[in-house]
């Protein structure tokens, strides 16, 4: 009960390990591999503006994974992100829609929608 | 890659990588190459990545964890029952849209 309003204020303290966990991988890469996955996080978390934690949380583990993989592989930043970067990252995005501030809004404008809608039948 | 082969790509791609993986589990890295081999030559590795994440939440694929030698564990990724369900309606949709376009392409010539 206790850790429930706390955690309302502060954010899980699970997540918070699991962020500093994911900082821990990125701070592991190789330099230019660091600074493209940097980078990436920053458009990714404003672009984003995803509200919910644990769909933050997944976006940055893949995108550590994907990484780290590449690294390993030798694969060239470049190759990774290729001539578009902006066009990478909103491909990636796509997948942790879920977790978006503007779902809220899209909800609202559908049934808004299916309201007028409705109405005009009747 | 012009901007219209781009566009045009991304409503495939998902249909593309669903072909190459039937019957042929395959991790990442190796569908890039697949896809540059048949000449999709400027594909990035990562958009390729976003789209396995995205068919692994639809439940198109069965993921398998592997050890490599190098690096971190890699995600093998097969195609599962879903999966071939989707991309049967991926080769029926594919099919009604191209026999559209060569009409209208045969009545322009």
């Amino acid at each position: 009960m206790a850790a429930g309003w706390i955690e309302q204020l502060t954010g899980s303290l699970e997540q918070k390990k699991q962020y500093k966990r994911y900082k821990k991988r990125v701070e592991q890469l190789p330099a230019d591999y660091r600074t493209a996955a940097t980078a990436l996080e920053r458009y990714l978390t404003y672009f984003g503006a995803i509200a919910k934690g644990d769909v933050l949380l997944a976006m940055l583990e893949d995108l550590a994974d994907l990484f780290e993989q590449s690294a390993a592989d030798g694969t060239s930043i470049r190759e990774i992100v290729g001539d578009d970067p902006v066009e990478f990252a909103e491909t990636f995005i796509r997948n942790y829609a879920d977790g978006q501030w503007i779902n809220k809004e899209r909800e609202r404008l559908i049934k808004a929608i299916d309201a007028a809608s409705e109405e005009g039948k009747r | 890659m012009g901007k219209q082969m781009t566009e045009m790509l991304k409503g495939t791609l998902e249909g593309i990588v669903l072909a190459l993986l039937t019957g042929n589990p395959a991790y990442g890295y190796e569908i890039t190459t697949q896809l540059r081999a048949k000449g999709f030559s400027d594909i990035a590795e990562g958009t390729v990545y976003a789209l396995l994440v995205r068919i692994e939440q639809k439940g198109l694929v069965d993921v398998e964890k592997r050890p490599s030698e190098k690096g971190p564990p890699r995600k093998v990724y097969s195609l599962n029952a879903q999966g071939e369900k989707e991309l049967d309606e991926f080769w029926t949709t594919w099919s009604f849209l191209s026999e559209r376009l060569e009409q209208l392409r045969e009545r322009e010539a």
